[in-house]
């Protein structure tokens, strides 16, 4: 039962991850590299907001998410205005530098030592501190972010951004500010990724830069490129997916010391064959050229 | 006359070579304006100076009474300068009515009123609006399904219609009537005649002589990136030598 509710509140941060950068991949054209980087932005704000300065956990979520959504506009704005390629790499090279300084600020964030005994959430005089409350908490959000994502894709907000990424140039021509819209998407996703951050930190109550690294937002990338973007399907079926794949394979009977690698085998052929036969990702209506 | 829009003195240069050359165009409001000219004279580096996809490198460009030279694209569109692309470009994964309501510009695009607010009498009118213009090129049927099912005239009726529901006042159509039936070139004329009866300005670039001919309240003959000849269109099409040295007399008859 306790392995089933770890697996579920997996499943929740991730989701939220993956609806998170559904919306600059899907929505606004915008493929990121920069995923984790938020999600340990939001991780590392969170502990030192409750640790440092005694903010309860909710303020401090509320607190990281404006703060992932302000550093986010220090990657789009300058770089917004370079198309596919050049975007990844603008977003690559936000990802290093912030992995870099988590694992260099010694006096900040402990670097490698990282940072243990992380308080639990606390509502009310609620404690979130066992597995099942924990759930409660993690499922209860990312429900609630998968609807306000649903609110936010069929709003005319989310249909401006369908228009851009259908077309740039005859958005511009309609007269939508596009570099304002895509600025405003990559920061929502900015503040959505705080938020799993903040529930991975409180839950497993120790963080370490190494949970925060490009591996991580190439995974999370896969996530929507095998679930599919543009819509919330292909992110919601694509997390599913990619967290009970490897977890399956633990009922396969196969050594530890084999299951990590093959479980990388694992995702590299699933990417590849969705690229070959399913370019949108399994659920997913957008195709990304 | 009142004037609408109004070049002066404009010019630019790709890599030394002068597409638009010192042009000064007087553009009146109400009325059809056909840009003519052979291939390479300058007609879609004009357009895209008007809306902005290009800046000139002297020169002024005012509309409205107000100098625009130096504004962004989506600055000039939200003025009321509408681009009808030659090669289309509607939202192929948007709904026909979507195609429409993404048009305007009335600050319910803001995200946080994605998120708290709700389905107002606003959105109602807006959905109104969008289905007048629908009927309007006689697309009301299809609102649901996406554009890319479209025929390629109709993709064109659409592009007009969404230039109508974002109500802009000076329209710019490249090529209106190239590549469709002979039928929906009928459509298509009507429907831009319509538009002017509605108050609206129009350029247009067009190659089909009889189209402009049968639209056009002024025709500009372009070469070299100049204005060589204005006038109106029985006199431009009389003058030989001009359309002799545009498509040789026998096309003209």
């Amino acid at each position: 039962m306790n392995y089933l509710l770890h697996i579920l509140i997996m499943i929740s941060i991730y989701a939220i991850l993956s609806i998170s950068l559904n919306l600059p991949v899907g929505y606004a054209g915008l493929l990121s590299l920069a995923q984790a980087a938020f999600y340990g932005i939001g991780a590392y704000a969170v502990t030192l907001f409750m640790m440092q300065a005694g903010i309860n956990f909710f303020a401090a979520v509320v607190l990281s998410v404006i703060l992932s959504a302000i550093l986010s506009v220090f990657v789009s704005y300058p770089s917004i205005r370079l198309k596919g390629d050049y975007f990844i790499l603008a977003s690559l090279a936000f990802q290093i530098i912030v992995f870099t300084i988590l694992y260099n600020w010694i006096d900040l964030t402990r670097g490698p030592y990282g940072i243990p005994g992380i308080p639990r959430p606390e509502l009310f005089g609620i404690v979130f501190d066992s597995l099942p409350k924990f759930f409660a908490l993690s499922g209860t959000i990312a429900i609630g972010i998968l609807l306000v994502a649903k609110k936010f894709y069929s709003s005319p907000f989310g249909l401006v951004l369908k228009a851009i990424r259908e077309d740039e140039l005859s958005a511009i021509s309609i007269g939508k500010n596009v570099r304002k819209f895509k600025v405003l998407a990559f920061a929502i996703s900015g503040g959505l990724a705080a938020i799993s951050g903040a529930l991975y930190a409180s839950y497993v109550t120790y963080i370490d830069p190494t949970s925060f690294t490009l591996d991580e937002s190439i995974f999370i990338l896969s996530i929507v490129m095998v679930g599919g973007s543009g819509n919330l399907r292909g992110p919601v079926t694509g997390t599913l997916l990619m967290i009970l794949l490897p977890e399956g394979l633990r009922f396969l009977g196969i050594p530890d010391s084999v299951a990590p690698n093959l479980r990388q085998i694992i995702y590299a052929l699933v990417l590849i064959l969705l690229m070959r036969f399913r370019p949108q990702g399994m659920a997913g209506e957008y195709r990304l050229d | 006359m009142t004037e609408i829009l109004k070049l002066e003195n404009v010019s630019r240069s790709f890599d030394g070579l002068k597409a638009i050359d010192g042009l000064d165009m007087n553009i009146e409001a109400g009325k059809i304006s056909a840009i003519i000219g052979p291939n390479g004279a300058g007609k879609t580096t004009l357009f895209n100076l008007i809306c902005g996809y290009l800046y000139p490198d002297s020169g002024r460009i005012i509309y409205k009474d107000k100098d625009i030279t130096m504004l962004n694209p989506w600055e000039r569109a939200s003025s009321g300068i509408g681009r009808h692309f030659q090669d289309i470009r509607v939202f192929k994964k948007l709904t026909l009515l979507e195609n429409l309501l993404v048009t305007f510009n009335d600050g319910s695009e803001n995200p946080f009123k994605a998120i708290f607010g709700r389905k107002s009498r606003r959105e109602m009118d807006k959905i109104k609006i969008a289905m007048k213009w629908l009927d309007f090129v006689g697309l009301a049927d299809m609102k649901k399904s996406l554009a890319e099912n479209l025929s390629w005239g109709q993709q064109k009726l659409l592009s007009l219609a969404r230039l109508l529901c974002g109500d802009f006042d000076l329209l710019l159509i490249d090529e209106p009537v190239s590549g469709v039936n002979p039928d929906m070139v009928k459509v298509i004329l009507k429907k831009i005649r319509e538009l002017k009866e509605l108050g609206k300005t129009i350029i247009a670039v067009e190659h089909d002589m009889t189209a402009v001919k049968e639209i056009s309240d002024r025709v500009y003959f372009m070469d070299s990136g100049r204005i060589v000849a204005s006038g109106l269109p029985d006199d431009i099409f009389s003058n030989h030598e001009i359309m002799e040295s545009y498509m040789g007399l026998d096309n003209v008859a």
